[in-house]
């Protein structure tokens, strides 16, 4: 964990004793060198990191399920489970989207970072490691999600225990935790007063008409053979005043998180991540599961003779066939490229869009298209030897966080660094196409390229326009 | 080899209108190998031409690149032909003078008709002497035989040429019997009075004698909607949307083919022609086609299992790109923009009773955003990813859901000819759909979707 974190997480002795000291109802406990308004926002950050942390987790979990090697009933199974998994994975970007609304509104920086592996902190729930789904993966989930009043219950015992040791002994900690101190901070009129909320950010939030699509419950995605009534609302709430910013805490609170085992009953098409979780935990089954021969932790760094070894969780995988290793550092362009573009688009004004081509308007849409070639590529990295020499396991989607997500000061310079990106994916494609691959990832290349190439005269477009604006302020 | 019956082919053909002299060559559209998502590519096929006078085919050639209006700029018409086939003991067989000849007879037993019509005018005013139509009666030869376009409501001895046809002579070459639908000119007609002179070709109506100039869709007895929007014809402009009583030379019919024998009845088929607008864009394809309606009612709404694929998914995502590529998307949105809102699906909604505000959010519509949006699941279903996009399509019985949610689904901002949202056809959203399952559960199905949480019929009940 970073020292910038975790010495706001450390015990603080002198603190405590003041405020055991002070009378009336318990209050958060504030870090000796933050401001209340400061601590929302550091634990806005937090919240952030961990609903990223289990977004990617989630997903490539998910991304493990099925496979050639799982037939007949089994398949049906690992292809439901896996989509539950991608739904909930899904939420969790909606989570984290909500959080930076919450940020803008309170005048905050962004934050879209997160640690790469291991990191640890009083409010993160397990180590983070991407491993494929097993039993044991499982109930480190459902513990995370699960409601305060059921980790109490004889029915979570073994569940709590087991999701313990899979986490090398230490004990899971409920996500509804972090986001039940948030409620008490926003709640508290002393700690955040009327000052602390800006009236002027609801053009710079994302919104639900264009983040959501405008789509209702269950409408996008839920391709299989389901009915859409069960697929839940996507939260991208706007906030403009203490009070939206409670509603959203407790909306992603319920959702997923559940603060409480009274959630979800009056709506059954709207399960908690923890509900659903535990219902694909209680079918999983103990051995054999259905999941595809992918590593923990793929890593595209490349093994030194000198690295200490390590075990377990904290392993990494390394990529090293080279194949697959370029289309893991293709992945990982394109995952920064999402996060970046994402991070960008909260930097344009929501307006009546006059402007063509628009800003906003592309920024979101490569953001969701950015989405689909995750799972493109992901899907393709999925099927290719993990290491040099061939041999059964595969590789995986590394999810490898750039060294920085930080957007530069002018505008023009945030156009060009899509330019970069658009520009290192081009140097990866041609050096992929040029090694020989299979003709139906060929094709797939292709049409990114394609795709790229007319996203970059979008960007040439913008960047001009840009930089006369500039020339002329 | 005793012919047992007559088919004409295509039995549907589409002409299109054009005042150049030469017709236009024939052409295959073909995906770009180097650039999927980009323009389709335009390569010449095989070109018969035809010596008007004589009838007979002079020449076949491929030509090597395609230009669609001639060197005086006008737009070269597409005449397309219309083969006769011949079932021959349960096989279909072209016909040609030898095969007639085994069956004891000539060139000159075959005999053509062909009667196109253009009821615009009659269609709204409910008046019989306001149809137009063309017959050439039957003939025999190989001249070509004008399709004038006669209508009691005309001025004596006015018509509106729509076009003609031509039986082509067999040569050794080319044995095959066929006839050429050369369409029009794509002219404007007027009527007395109420035409503007840079407008119109000639002036065919007469004002005195019928009601089109003048006419009104406000006027319509019994009160109907004749149209859905209403007053789709040239107008003054006045609240009334009074007709300029204008009239065109787009006409379709029928063209039969008989062959008399000494049997008791005689060989005959028929086939549809009908002559519409020039293809602007020639290298994309609409969403939804006539072909696609025509296909669903021969082969139903449910595509079987091994007819969908991947590809035909691809194929509709792809129509979908290049219909938005057209597209000025933030206008059809109904986004506020210099001059007011254009008239789109967001205004027309209005006229059912609904709020007038933009379908979508105005800043996600832009046409290159939109673009690259259908190219990112395109280059995502190149990939080997199934379709998780399925319900968003509009199902055929929620054309007329006003709600945010209903307009939303996609196709998005286009109008079908009910004058409702635009649906795919069921038989398309069903091999979306189909594809989606069939990838999902095939044992080398991609891992990875972005889709929401499902449940499989049963497995979620409490």
């Amino acid at each position: 964990m970073r020292p910038s974190y975790s010495r706001y997480l450390a015990p603080q002795p002198a603190r405590r004793s003041l405020q055991k000291a002070a009378a009336g109802p318990a209050k958060p406990s504030l870090p000796c060198e933050l401001s209340w308004h400061d601590y929302a926002v550091f634990l806005l950050h937090v919240a952030s990191e961990v609903e990223h942390a289990l977004m990617v987790q989630y997903l490539y979990a998910a991304y493990s399920l099925g496979g050639a090697a799982v037939a007949g009933i089994k398949h049906e199974d690992a292809r439901h489970w896996r989509e539950v998994i991608l739904g909930i994975a899904k939420e969790e970007m909606g989570h984290l989207i909500t959080v930076q609304n919450i940020l803008r509104l309170i005048g905050g920086p962004l934050h879209l970072e997160r640690e790469d592996y291991p990191f640890r902190s009083d409010f993160y729930p397990f180590n983070f490691v991407l491993e494929p789904a097993t039993k044991d993966s499982l109930t480190k989930y459902v513990v995370a999600e699960a409601p305060e009043d059921w980790l109490k219950t004889k029915e979570a015992e073994p569940i709590v225990e087991r999701a313990s040791k899979a986490d090398k002994g230490r004990a899971i900690l409920p996500v509804g935790a972090l986001y039940g101190k948030l409620i008490d901070l926003f709640s508290d009129r002393a700690a955040l007063t009327a000052d602390d909320f800006r009236t002027d950010t609801a053009p710079y939030q994302a919104n639900w008409d264009e983040w959501g699509r405008g789509y209702g419950d269950g409408q996008r995605g839920n391709m299989g053979l389901e009915s859409p009534r069960t697929t839940p609302h996507l939260l991208v709430m706007r906030t403009t005043d203490r009070h939206s910013v409670l509603d959203a805490l407790h909306s992603i609170a319920k959702q997923g998180e559940a603060p409480t085992l009274d959630t979800g009953k009056k709506d059954p098409d709207e399960k908690s991540h923890f509900e659903r979780f535990k219902k694909i935990y209680e079918a999983f089954p103990d051995r054999n599961p259905p999941s595809r021969n992918i590593p923990t932790n793929p890593t595209t760094e490349q093994p030194r003779e000198d690295e200490p070894k390590k075990h377990g969780t904290l392993a990494c995988a390394h990529i090293t066939n080279p194949r697959s290793l370029l289309w893991a550092h293709l992945f990982n362009v394109r995952y920064r490229k999402l996060l970046f573009t994402l991070k960008h688009a909260f930097h344009v004004r929501a307006g009546d869009a006059t402007d063509r081509p628009t800003a906003r308007g592309n920024l979101i849409a490569w953001t969701f298209g950015e989405m689909y070639n995750l799972r493109s590529i992901a899907g393709i990295l999925v099927t290719l030897p993990l290491q040099e020499g061939g041999g059964d396991e595969r590789a995986a989607p590394p999810f490898e966080v750039a060294y920085t997500l930080a957007l530069p000061d002018f505008d023009s310079d945030k156009w060009r660094v899509q330019r970069d990106l658009i520009q290192a994916s081009a140097r990866l494609i041609t050096e992929i196409d040029g090694i020989g691959i299979d003709e139906p990832h060929r094709e797939y290349l292709r049409a990114l390229r394609d795709h790229d190439r007319h996203e970059l005269e979008v960007v040439e477009t913008l960047l001009t326009a840009m930089e006369e604006q500039e020339a002329n302020a | 080899m005793t012919i047992r019956g007559l088919r004409i082919l295509p039995p549907l053909a589409i002409a299109r209108l054009g005042s150049s002299p030469e017709p236009l060559e024939n052409y295959d559209v073909r995906v770009a190998e180097n650039d999927p998502p980009g323009f389709r590519k335009i390569h010449g096929a095989e070109t018969l031409v035809v010596d008007r006078h004589s009838g007979t085919i002079r020449r076949s050639y491929t030509p090597k690149s395609i230009r669609f209006k001639d060197r005086q700029g006008r737009v070269r018409p597409v005449a397309p032909f219309l083969e006769v086939w011949a079932d021959v003991d349960g096989a279909l067989v072209p016909l040609t003078a030898a095969l007639l000849a085994k069956n004891k007879l000539t060139i000159d037993d075959v005999e053509w008709r062909a009667q196109v019509g253009n009821h615009k005018a009659f269609r709204r005013t409910g008046k019989a002497p306001d149809r137009i139509d063309a017959d050439t009666g039957w003939f025999r030869g190989h001249r070509p035989h004008p399709l004038a376009g006669q209508c009691e409501n005309f001025l004596d001895g006015k018509s509106i040429p729509f076009g003609d046809v031509q039986f082509i002579r067999p040569s050794r070459r080319f044995p095959e019997i066929r006839l050429r639908f050369t369409p029009p000119k794509g002219l404007i007609y007027g009527a007395v009075a109420r035409h503007r002179k840079a407008d119109v070709a000639d002036i065919v109506y007469d004002s005195s004698r019928g009601t089109w100039s003048g006419y009104s869709d406000d006027d319509a007895v019994p009160p109907l909607i004749v149209t859905n929007p209403s007053s789709i014809y040239a107008n003054t402009g006045d609240d009334r949307t009074t007709s300029r009583g204008y009239l065109d030379d787009e006409c379709d019919g029928i063209v039969e083919v008989r062959i008399v024998t000494s049997r008791k009845k005689p060989l005959q088929a028929f086939a549809r022609i009908g002559a519409g607008p020039p293809d602007f864009a020639p290298d994309s394809f609409p969403v939804r086609t006539i072909a696609d309606d025509l296909e669903q009612a021969l082969l139903g709404p449910d595509p079987k299992d091994d007819e969908v694929s991947s590809a035909w998914t691809e194929e509709i995502i792809r129509r979908a790109f290049e219909t938005v590529r057209l597209q000025n998307t933030a206008a059809l949105n109904g986004n506020p923009l210099e001059g007011g809102v254009a008239n789109s699906m967001a205004s027309q909604d209005a006229g059912l009773g609904r709020a007038e505000e933009p379908i979508m959010a105005p800043a996600i519509v832009d046409s290159l955003a939109l673009q690259a949006l259908h190219q990112s699941v395109f280059a995502a279903l190149r990939s080997g990813s199934a379709p998780w996009f399925g319900q968003v399509l509009r199902q055929y019985d929620d054309v007329g859901d006003l709600t945010d949610r209903g307009r939303r689904r996609m196709p998005a901002m286009m109008r079908g000819s009910d004058g409702l949202h635009l649906a795919l056809t069921r038989r398309q959203r069903n091999a979306v759909l189909g594809s989606g399952n069939q990838q999902a559960t095939s044992e080398d199905a991609r891992a990875v979707t972005f889709t929401a949480p499902t449940t499989p019929p049963g497995k979620e009940t409490e």
